[in-house]
């Protein structure tokens, strides 16, 4: 079922894209329907799963590796599921709007369909490698999603800071969890969760560092915080979706979803701690200086994981509910505000807020959103986000009681710190682009484009839902409890409120809300301070330069490798190919691998054709012009086949001879009309040079082919006896060289396939580049060396 | 123009090589032959199709089909692949035996739909080399 989703949500996307939905609005409104079913089905499965009547299904993908689809659907990912589904299904209806008229519309869908399906399935997922999977399909669509606005060369870097960013950590995160398997002895995560004893494995350090990479820069921690912002030239509907409401979280998921097994040790504790109370400040206190709406939001959300990642630092109840509460909370008040940012962008013209001003009466649906939202995001009461932070407060004061000093008054003061700096950004950003009468400068963007009610519907509702949730606590414990359940592996049962008494957790929150009104006051002073930061210290300054480190050295080494004749570096290639065989077979005596050549006489057909052979490769090395060598390599070419009929290998014959017709027809086309070239004759030294790595390359292939029917090669022939065996019982098939390449070794295929699609593309590239458009031989004589050097450079770019 | 004798040719042999490149894939599994070969053997015939009539006009045939058919081609080999995990994992070759009456049966596997992609991806990489490379070759003869 759960497969079949997935599926599905693919399937959809593809549909949406060839429809193109940019001209039937009826289309964006049935896009609701495919994560609506999925949340629906989610949303009856509550009671059920509640009791503890988990969900699963599993399919053997590769059973010798332990690689299996599996899917579990417990508390945590329902939880999570059902934000996904959720809020994709507002998603979907809104982007309808947002890209009103966009030829590439169905384009999005697709991608967009393709993340919410690569989410669900990380979510879901039963099986570490599954969930690898799944979560380097979040990576793709998320590249694809910021780079939808190809043309935008800020849309381009952001695109590929945030893949490199979060395709590396994967890979760390990869290693991490191929580590954390081995020691585990299983890679399921179900039973993962119920082992015992992981703590002590020797491993455990590795794996814990590893998979923390892995989230950390998934959900921008610091010191990878730095692409998300980038990431919001995205059009804002992914922003809404990837970068608020669910990819991002895919790193706070991954920490709650291995927290039974890996926490409760001081590597995961201040780990957790510090990197998240750091990222929690950094992104509060840097939110305000953004006059761009979206990446005012952007901060906010670095910050709000912060606090995620510090909560997951601990065990305890309040800390887990922290986290439940925190994430559906943020996911139901920024999701709807990154929506309203994306429709005053679309009515305005402009996210700048120095432009804004006055908007709730000039849009008042969209307005009544923003207010509620931006309300929550203060942590104002009555809010599901006062209750949020809260059980942050309640979650350091715990700690406190229970000895836990030092990290309790980091959380708790933190905290405070923090819930009066999101006062400060979220009263500026109500203020200035919803309430006030008129804008800081003169241009002040008008409304010009008021929206559809299908556009400000989707944040509409998740605002609602965000709203009424603190009233309807006790219905909704039947979802959270078993989420929190899930993280903490102890039965918990919430007792939430909004209202607990004066306890210092609501007087602190009073303090920080006072602290955080004076901070909008000042706000002038504030955003001159941050101006006056030194911009080079920024991380996207940081990790650019150290790309063009890298971009520096790779340009040095092809230099160093490639930048010579093709001769040159075809020695490079071969002698590199050389020098390890050779090495190899020093650990062999020469007796061992000379193989018994007495049951195997050699005929007069067998030396005619060497001696053919060798003479043709003679004649295409001696050749005084192109055209001679050409022929001269064809006729050894044709001589190898004959050696493969003689050896009854008729498939290879018939390649060959194949391979042989088609590029000496290409050879001929093109050298024949290639301009002659006039170069003076070749040095002597060079020519040894040449000759001698031209030997040892056929030196290394004879010996090798002499040596394989030796007995210390004995590999070879066992493999092909079971070959021989099982072709026809196993593979059904009686030309065993086809079932080898289909069958028995057909991964080993589909690899090579795909190198040869991608070399089709490079190929493609290549040839219409226009360094290959070789000028005429008259024109070539007059220009310079540094012009044809421009024009190198130029098809570089 | 090309030569007289080329399209003579061309007429001739395209069907001869394109009947000889179907015989060639279906048989691959129990005689030599297969994806690969029958590949390259329906390239040749684009080549001669290209020798004939110019790469051009060839361009114009199939030009837009080459790239989407690469793509096509990975999916069909991905997919044979993916069959194979409603049964015990990814790549388990399954076969079918379709009754054909008094014809007797055709045996059918997923390995048969693999080659079927790497032929597809085969035919359509080398054929875009062929016009990609016809193409400066025509340019530096113009």
């Amino acid at each position: 079922m759960l497969l079949a989703f997935l599926i599905a949500l693919f399937i959809s996307g593809i549909l949406l894209w060839l429809v193109r939905p940019h001209n039937k609005p009826i289309v964006g409104w049935l896009s609701i329907l495919p994560p609506g079913i999925i949340t629906a089905w989610q949303v009856l499965r509550i009671p059920e799963i509640a009791h503890g009547d988990f969900y699963s299904e599993s399919w053997r993908w590769m059973p010798s590796l332990g690689l299996e689809i599996s899917f579990r659907i417990d508390g945590l990912a329902l939880f999570f599921g059902l934000i996904v589904a959720g809020v994709g299904a507002a998603v979907a209806l809104y982007t309808h709007y947002y890209l009103e008229k966009a030829p590439r519309q169905g384009y999005f869908y697709l991608a967009l369909f393709a993340f919410m399906a690569s989410m669900l399935g990380l979510v879901w997922a039963d099986n570490l490698l599954t969930l690898f999977v799944f979560w380097e399909g979040t990576s793709i669509t998320s590249y694809l999603l910021i780079g939808y606005d190809h043309e935008s060369a800020r849309a381009r870097a952001g695109a590929r800071n945030a893949l490199i960013v979060t395709g590396t950590g994967g890979l760390a995160m990869l290693v991490g969890l191929i580590i954390l398997g081995q020691s585990a002895g299983t890679y399921s995560i179900s039973q993962i969760i119920a082992a015992d004893g992981l703590r002590e494995s020797a491993y455990y350090t590795a794996a814990v560092v590893l998979i923390f990479i892995g989230a950390f820069t998934k959900s921008a921690q610091f010191p990878f915080h730095f692409w998300l912002p980038g990431a919001m030239s995205a059009p804002t509907p992914a922003s809404a979706y990837l970068h608020s409401a669910t990819m991002v979280k895919a790193g706070i998921f991954l920490l709650a979803r291995l927290h039974p097994a890996l926490s409760d040790t001081p590597l995961w504790f201040w780990g957790l701690l510090i990197f998240g109370g750091i990222t929690m400040l950094i992104g509060a206190f840097f939110a305000i200086g953004n006059y761009d709406i979206k990446a005012l939001l952007a901060y906010a959300t670095i910050s709000q994981l912060g606090i995620l990642t510090m909560l997951l630092a601990f065990s305890s109840e309040y800390a887990v509910l922290a986290v439940v509460v925190g994430t559906l909370a943020h996911a139901l008040y920024k999701g709807p505000l990154f929506l309203v940012a994306g429709i005053v962008d679309h009515a305005t013209g402009t996210r700048d807020m120095r432009r804004l001003a006055g908007l709730l009466r000039a849009i008042p649906l969209t307005g009544i959103v923003a207010v509620l939202g931006i309300v929550s995001m203060a942590g104002l009461p009555p809010t599901f986000g006062f209750l949020a932070k809260e059980l942050l407060l309640e979650t350091g004061w715990k700690a406190i009681g229970y000895g836990d000093t030092l990290a309790g008054w980091l959380v708790f003061g933190g905290g405070a710190v923090a819930g009066a700096l999101f006062v400060a950004y979220s009263l500026t950003l109500l203020w200035e682009v919803f309430l006030r009468r008129e804008a800081d400068v003169d241009d002040e963007a008008h409304v010009h484009h008021p929206p559809a009610f299908g556009f400000v519907l989707p944040p509409l509702v998740l605002v609602l839902l965000g709203t009424a949730a603190p009233f309807l606590l006790g219905p909704l414990a039947q979802l959270l409890d078993p989420a929190a359940t899930a993280i903490s592996n102890e039965t918990i049962h919430s007792h939430l409120a909004l209202w607990h008494g004066f306890t210092p957790m609501l007087i602190t929150s009073l303090l920080a809300i006072g602290t955080g009104f004076l901070l909008f006051l000042g706000r002038g002073n504030y955003r001159r301070f941050l101006a006056l930061l030194p911009p080079n210290l920024r991380g996207v300054v940081l990790f650019q330069r150290s790309l063009d480190g890298l971009y520096w050295v790779a340009d040095r080494t092809t230099q160093l490798v490639q930048g010579h004749t093709l001769a040159a570096q075809a020695a490079a290639v071969l002698l590199v190919a050389v020098v390890p065989v050779l090495a190899a077979l020093s650990y062999t005596s020469l007796d061992e691998l000379l193989p018994d050549m007495g049951s195997q006489p050699i005929g007069w057909p067998e030396l005619i054709l060497a001696f053919l052979l060798a003479l043709a490769a003679w004649a295409t090395v001696r050749a005084e012009d192109r055209m001679s060598a050409i022929i001269s390599l064809g006729v050894v070419g044709v001589t190898v086949t004959l050696f493969y009929v003689f050896f009854s290998a008729p498939d290879l014959a018939l390649t060959q001879l194949l391979i042989e017709v088609l590029t000496l027809a290409l050879l001929v086309l093109v050298f024949y009309k290639l301009p002659e070239e006039k170069r003076p004759p070749m040095e002597r030294l060079r020519q040894i040079g040449i000759v001698f790595v031209a030997l040892c390359a056929g030196v290394m292939g004879f010996v090798l082919v002499l040596f394989n029917g030796s007995p210390a090669m004995d590999a070879g022939t066992a493999i092909s006896s079971y070959f021989i065996d099982n072709a026809v019982p196993l593979g059904h098939g009686a030309n065993i060289v086809n079932v080898i390449l289909v069958d028995f070794r057909s991964f080993d295929t589909l690899g090579e396939i795909t190198v040869v699609a991608l070399a089709a593309l490079g190929g493609y590239a290549l040839l219409r580049a226009p360094a290959v458009r070789l000028p005429d031989p008259l024109q070539r004589q007059h220009t310079s060396k540094t012009e044809a050097g421009k024009e190198e450079i130029a098809s570089d770019a | 123009m090309p030569e007289l004798y080329m399209r003579m040719l061309d007429r001739i042999l395209t069907p001869v090589l394109l009947i000889l490149t179907l015989f060639l894939l279906l048989r691959g599994h129990n005689l030599p032959g297969g994806g690969f070969i029958a590949g390259l053997m329906a390239a040749t015939a684009f080549q001669l199709q290209i020798l004939s009539r110019g790469e051009a006009v060839v361009r114009r045939q199939v030009g837009r089909l080459l790239h989407p058919g690469i793509g096509v081609g990975l999916l069909t080999a991905v997919s044979a692949g993916i069959v194979g995990v409603l049964d015990t994992g990814f790549f388990k070759g399954l076969w079918f035996d379709i009754p054909l009456g008094p014809l007797g049966s055709l045996e059918i596997g997923t390995p048969v739909i693999f080659d079927l992609g790497v032929f597809l991806v085969v035919v359509c990489v080398v054929t875009s080399y062929l016009l990609g490379l016809n193409a400066v070759a025509e340019e530096v003869d113009a």
